[in-house]
């Protein structure tokens, strides 16, 4: 939700400005994160859109401090004025953890298979909040029934592996609300449970959410995941920041034809039986060394000559509706684009153009 | 099964064009290839083995030309008792001093090698032999044959290895065949356990199902199939076993119950020769000397076994 | 867990069987048994020495060897059936009967029983010197993976598991306890302190070799787990990096560790027997070597199925061991 300009800015609550993240590697280095900016206030939820290798869970790590030793990050992350990175650096205690926590896509990997359930949760309660271990157990099991698992007395002294995987993403989001964090960064949290648990999982962590005024990230690959959910959406394409705007205008009004092309290849339940569904054509972008262009070029259907000299720069100022595009869709030079490639039959990045592209407009 | 791939129909020559075709198959290994465009194989080889190997290499060969041809080559004469003063330091005539008994510690050292590299070359040999047979038989076979090797092994494996060499030398005269036997006789469970763990996985593989749906008898799946296979695992751990082997040899060898006789030198015997504290104290190089060429070979065979088990991607593997 | 017990049990039992059986048959079936028990007495013509004159002198000692033989007859049951002889021979080790020695006429049980302690406190001190030093090495390297400290221990490691440790023990004997005289260069038991000082160095020879072996699995084993989503989850929660090492990732990390060092307790026997040989420790490693070379057959005999029983347990025992470490094999 763009801030009231005319008033008193808010503070963010996490003001990302900036952030590079690369990796050496063996084969070149390898531009994960290129200045991604972006923030966000309390209580308030943004969704984190992009396909994978865009970025997203490489920018989640570096807010959360877990990148290997070995990745180069610059840029500023700031916590409710606090430098995050310089928090970590000197090994601050009770922040992560207390302040800003995260859930990872695959439950079955980020529960300990060899301690129980209860103590998973109960460790957090311990370290930061000084419990007793028959405190923090008790509180433990609150925690599982408030995220709904069934049984949680039981439950306390089982081992993840006897848990399916819709309870142990549980587990980890109850672990994850232990210390009440102002900010929770949910990475993909249900890509890996079973699509019949997904969207019951969501929602639990929405409800959760609002009755907590925490604020949250929400990574997914899906924009179907965000809609609802989120009250920003950033979409992400290698490396970088395309668009971003309040969900409502991002959804209707989209500018960036990447994010045009995200939305058109989910399955929609108003679309017709037997719907064609448009993937997007391509690869995802080569992340070691880029070349200085537009990267979602060679798979867009508008790019024009201008496209591949230089990368746009995101427009616009933070907090209001951003596209980093030079022939937008839905604006009358997109439309220009996409009719000129449409009469030539393929794009100036080589990409071939068959019939209606999606009557844009 | 693709009903056009049955044979009935066809001739024994196309049978075993087929056959050959499965068997391209079975080259694409697990171990990482090149990068695709990446450099060349050739290269990809040497820049895995590394400098390091080949120095390893050459330290083995080197040593197993003088364990062969040792007497002909221009050595003193390892037996001869006051070849010059007892405890002599090292010098220009004897390299590496003498001993207590004025033995040539230099060409003692050499000849130590024989024993040391025979037993080890014998034993692996063995234990391929016998321990990669039992196994792969077990492996293919599986049922009650896989059942009472796999006891058998286990019962060997539950002998502390020394412990086990000890038993057997003790109740047999200490020849040469029988430390050899001996020593060969431990490395066949723990060989015989990696042969029967690549049967079962390459017995479960396309090419060996292939074969036996065109009509491949057991014996021509084990030999055609199946060995090529689990020897290069197995082969790709020589070195490593024969490392050991060497120990065990110099541990019998230590304790006394080695290949008996004084012609019969190896490093083990010659290093505790000279660990009684008084030669330890005053004429160091006695033992030292023999710990250090000892040393060097088992770290050769260890470094060049490792980087050719790293090389094929075998699974490191406990003795 | 009940099950599983049970199917480790009768594995146990049986085990134990075949490796009593294989002892108990090198001794009757390489070589004549009667030879194995009482050597060279075996070979007398005790008939005719009977039917000598009883008042021949020269033939006292003679007519004593045949008592001798005639007893070893009886105690090791020559003249029973092989099945029997074995059941027999078993029964006799499970109520403690091993024999007696050939050399001394003393009871194995006794010697043994006087030996092991020595034995039992070196293997115990090794183990706590290799684990004590592998884990700490192996955190360490782990958490710098590749780099400087990390690289130079993996050379390090790899030599030292290239020492046989009879090289390895004369080499700290020449240079802790001869050239630098900091430990005793031999065996010392007048009091419990100077009897631990002068294990030291045994130790340190059995377990320096152990401990570059458990620190190279724990190391890899590390590096995997660290890589874990739970211990990034662990570390999103906030919890610093040596408690998220020592309470997270260090107990997935030990099951390579924890088979070897059922493995390696066989090994450190092994390598006992070496060392107790160079230390002067009176150990039942050094009797046995002892008993070898003077064919003191039911010493040998003993102490080698003594051994091998112990290890039979201790593999066992490292099994249960894994239900512990990982609650999931509890389930298999």
């Amino acid at each position: 939700m763009a801030p009231d300009q005319t008033t008193a800015a808010p503070v963010p609550l996490l003001s990302v400005r900036d952030l590079h993240v690369r990796f050496p590697t063996e084969r070149g280095t390898v531009n994960a994160v290129n200045g991604v900016s972006f923030d966000l206030y309390e209580g308030k939820t943004l969704a984190i859109v992009g396909e994978s290798g865009s970025g997203k869970s490489v920018t989640a790590k570096t807010l959360m401090n877990l990148l290997p030793r070995s990745a180069l990050v610059s840029g500023e992350v700031t916590y409710a004025g606090q430098d995050v990175r310089a928090l970590a650096a000197t090994g601050t205690k009770h922040f992560f953890g207390v302040q800003m926590t995260m859930v990872f896509q695959d439950p079955m990997t980020s529960l300990n298979p060899v301690k129980r359930v209860g103590e998973q949760i109960a460790e957090t309660l311990r370290y930061h909040l000084g419990r007793s271990r028959g405190e923090a157990l008790e509180e433990a099991e609150n925690l599982l029934e408030a995220v709904g698992m069934p049984e949680p007395a039981r439950r306390v002294s089982q081992y993840p592996h006897e848990l399916s995987g819709g309870l142990r993403q549980r587990v980890v989001i109850a672990m994850a609300l232990a210390c009440q964090p102002r900010l929770l960064i949910a990475d993909e949290p249900t890509t890996a449970v079973d699509v019949t648990v997904q969207k019951h999982l969501l929602d639990l962590l929405d409800e959760l959410r609002r009755d907590r005024g925490m604020a949250m990230i929400l990574i997914t690959h899906d924009l179907g995941v965000a809609h609802g959910r989120a009250d920003d959406v950033a979409v992400m394409y290698a490396g970088r920041i395309v668009e971003t705007a309040d969900a409502r205008t991002l959804f209707v009004d989209m500018r960036h034809p990447y994010t045009e092309a995200l939305l058109r290849s989910i399955p929609r339940i108003d679309d017709p039986v037997h719907h064609r569904l448009d993937p997007i054509p391509g690869r995802p972008p080569e992340l070691i060394s880029p070349p200085d262009a537009c990267a979602f070029a060679p798979r867009c259907l508008y790019a024009q000559a201008d496209c591949l000299d230089g990368v746009p720069e995101l427009s616009g100022l933070v907090g209001l509706h951003r596209f980093a595009c030079l022939h937008p869709t839905g604006t009358e030079r997109g439309e220009a684009a996409a009719t000129a490639n449409r009469a030539a039959g393929v794009t100036v990045a080589g990409l071939p153009v068959t019939g209606d592209p999606g009557g844009a407009g | 099964m693709n009903p056009d791939g049955r044979p009935s129909r066809r001739g024994r020559a196309s049978r075993q064009r087929l056959l050959r075709r499965f068997r391209v198959f079975r080259l694409v290994r697990s171990s990482k290839g090149p990068e695709p465009g990446g450099p060349g194989e050739d290269e990809a080889v040497r820049r895995r083995l590394g400098v390091g190997f080949w120095l390893a290499v050459i330290w083995l060969v080197v040593m197993a030309f003088i364990a062969l041809f040792a007497p002909m080559l221009p050595f003193a004469d390892p037996t001869k008792v006051g070849y010059s003063g007892p405890r002599e330091p090292p010098s220009a005539g004897a390299w590496f001093g003498t001993d207590a008994l004025g033995r040539d510690v230099f060409s003692r050292t050499m000849y130590g090698a024989r024993i040391s590299l025979a037993v080890g070359g014998f034993a692996i040999v063995f234990g391929m032999v016998v321990g990669g047979a039992l196994g792969i038989l077990a492996g293919y076979f599986r049922g009650r044959l896989d059942q009472a090797v796999g006891f058998a092994f286990f019962v060997l494996l539950s002998f502390p290895a020394l412990v086990l060499a000890i038993l057997i030398t003790a109740t047999l005269e200490r020849s040469l065949l029988v430390v050899s036997l001996t020593i060969g006789i431990l490395a066949v469970a723990p060989v015989g356990l990696l042969a029967r763990a690549s049967t079962l996985v390459y017995a479960e593989r396309e090419f060996v199902a292939a074969a036996r749906v065109l009509g491949a008898r057991n014996g021509r799946i084990i030999v055609r199939e199946l060995l090529p296979n689990v020897v290069i695992p197995m082969g790709a751990l020589t070195l490593l076993g024969m490392a050991v082997a060497v120990v065990a040899e110099g541990s019998l060898a230590f304790l006394g119950l080695s290949v008996a006789g004084d012609e019969a030198i190896s490093w083990g015997k010659m290093i505790v020769d000279g660990a009684g504290l008084r030669d330890l104290q005053n004429a160091t190089h006695v033992a030292m000397f023999p710990v250090a060429v000892m040393f060097v070979t088992v770290l050769a065979l260890n470094f060049a076994g490792d980087r050719i088990r790293q090389y094929f991607d075998v699974k490191e593997l406990a003795f | 867990m009940a099950r599983f017990l049970i199917r480790r049990l009768v594995l146990l039992v049986a085990v134990l069987f075949a490796v009593t059986f294989l002892g108990f048959s090198a001794m009757n079936f390489l070589g004549d048994p009667l030879f194995n028990v009482v050597g060279l007495m075996a070979e007398l013509d005790c008939e005719a020495i009977e039917a000598g004159s009883a008042e021949d002198p020269s033939l006292d000692r003679a007519r004593s060897d045949c008592e001798t033989v005639a007893e070893a007859r009886a105690t090791y049951h020559l003249d029973r059936p092989v099945p029997v002889r074995y059941l027999l021979w078993v029964g006799d080790m499970v109520t403690g009967d091993f024999g007696t020695s050939f050399q001394n006429d003393q009871p194995v049980a006794e010697i043994i029983r006087e030996k092991l302690p020595e034995t039992l406190i070196l293997l115990v001190m090794a183990q706590i010197v290799s684990l004590g030093v592998a884990i700490p090495w192996g955190v360490v390297a782990a958490y710098r993976a590749n780099r400087a400290f990390d690289r130079g221990s993996t050379v390090a490691s790899f030599g030292l598991l290239s020492v046989p440790n009879f090289a390895l023990g004369v080499v700290l004997l020449y240079l802790l306890s001869l050239r630098w005289q900091i430990f005793p260069s031999a065996y010392e038991s007048d009091s419990v302190v100077g009897l631990v000082f002068s294990m030291v160095l045994p130790a340190l020879t059995l377990g320096l070799p152990l401990a570059a072996s458990y620190q190279r699995l724990l190391r890899t084993d590390l590096i995997t787990t660290l890589q874990e989503d739970f211990v990034h989850m662990a570390r999103a929660k906030g919890l610093p990096p040596m408690r998220i090492m020592f309470r997270h990732a260090l107990r997935p990390s030990l099951f390579s560790v924890v088979t070897v060092f059922g493995v390696s307790t066989g090994a450190m026997i092994g390598g006992s027997l070496v060392v107790e040989q160079i230390f002067g420790i009176p150990g039942i490693g050094r009797e046995i070597v002892t008993a070898v070379v003077r064919d003191d057959f039911p010493v040998v005999l003993a102490i080698v199925m003594l051994v091998a029983c112990t290890f039979v347990i201790i593999n066992f025992m490292v099994d249960l061991f894994y239900s512990w470490l990982d609650p999931r094999v509890r389930a298999r």
